[in-house]
């Protein structure tokens, strides 16, 4: 089966790509990003005097395995999850929320960037990804998903992998 | 589960290196990582303790390329083998496509398989998944030991049906890594085709 990570499709991920700029604006944070709970990253946005980000496909993977890991801790306790997930060093620090039960928003901000300011604008940026969701009705795109798109695949993966040895 | 993201254009697929402790799963993402072109990979990330045993996982992005004007990718992730690293086991398989069980052909790790498959069985019904649903492949590893047992022994033991596509391995010399790999990426996109 193949399932979108998230319903966000062209003008509605268009204003989500906004909302995330308004957000490092506000906030004064360096990245914001919207990855699903797989760690696949959806839709991201960088501040413009913010330094190149480290590989968001590793930043995806762990801040999502570390949020099921958090929800798992607090399910030892009876709860569902712990409502907010915080991580502060001296340089810089990310604040996670959940996007209903599939993605979650993530701010990367540093010492410069309160993290009072960066919790305010993030909830409320939460809320208007929300609404932009809710509010969706735009039909799925249709994607050429089929029997050609795994014909052409395999096709890549022997040019990759050759006859079973790696080049 | 297969996921796509039409904000993106990319359709990306997760496969997990299942197996008991020691069996080389980290050793497979390795050998792939250190063979693979580096335009088609991105960085391994490897959550470990400090005696190099995988804690949580480790983790390597391959990039295939566009298909149908798609960006196709797999992320490989292996699972932490130690009996008591079960909770990590199991958040790991969470959306998973396909599996690569890595066997270990050492005489004493025989009922380590079998209880890593049995886990394997009951970590993917919690996610609501059988293994005769998963594209699923075996590795039987550590050939070249100098007692490993035969084979046929090991299969008989993993998958006595003889259902399931079985790959011979050295994986630290590179030796049947990649033939697993793109086996159990075939049958995922098999198994797309046929669900599309």
């Amino acid at each position: 089966m193949l399932e979108p990570s998230l319903d966000l499709y062209g003008e509605a991920a268009e204003r989500v790509e906004g909302l995330l700029v308004d957000l490092l604006t506000q906030s004064r944070a360096r990245y914001a990003l919207l990855i699903d709970r797989q760690g696949f990253v959806i839709l991201h946005r960088r501040a413009a005097w913010a330094p190149k980000p480290p590989s968001l496909d590793s930043l995806a993977t762990l801040i999502a395995s570390n949020h099921s890991a958090n929800e798992a801790i607090a399910q030892l306790f009876g709860e569902a999850s712990f409502r907010e997930t915080v991580q502060q060093s001296d340089g810089v620090g990310t604040y996670v929320e959940s996007v209903g039960d599939k993605a979650l928003l993530v701010t990367v901000f540093d010492a410069s960037a309160p993290l009072g300011k960066v919790k305010l604008f993030t909830k409320r940026t939460l809320e208007r990804i929300q609404a932009v969701l809710d509010e969706t009705r735009e039909a799925a795109p249709v994607a050429d998903i089929g029997g050609s798109f795994s014909a052409h695949a395999g096709a890549l993966l022997d040019e990759l992998f050759g006859d079973g040895k790696a080049p | 589960m297969s996921t796509i993201n039409f904000a993106a254009r990319e359709i990306n697929f997760k496969l997990v290196y299942y197996g008991p402790g020691l069996s080389g799963k980290t050793t497979n993402l390795k050998q792939i990582h250190a063979h693979v072109p580096v335009e088609s990979k991105g960085e391994m990330v490897s959550l470990q303790t400090e005696d190099e045993r995988t804690l949580f996982f480790d983790f390597l992005p391959l990039d295939l390329g566009k298909v149908n004007g798609f960006k196709t990718r797999f992320h490989l992730y292996t699972v932490p083998g130690q009996v008591f690293y079960n909770a990590s086991r199991r958040l790991i398989l969470r959306g998973v496509d396909g599996v690569v069980f890595v066997a270990d052909s050492a005489p004493n790790r025989l009922r380590a398989n079998a209880e890593s498959l049995r886990n394997l069985r009951e970590n993917l019904a919690e996610h609501g998944l059988s293994l005769g649903d998963l594209p699923y492949v075996i590795q039987v590893n550590k050939r070249d030991l100098l007692d490993a047992l035969p084979v046929e022994m090991i299969r008989a033991v993993l998958d006595p049906d003889g259902v399931s596509p079985l790959f011979e391995a050295v994986a630290q010399q590179h030796v049947g890594v990649i033939e697993p790999l793109k086996a159990v990426s075939k049958l995922v996109l098999e198994k797309l085709a046929q669900r599309a």
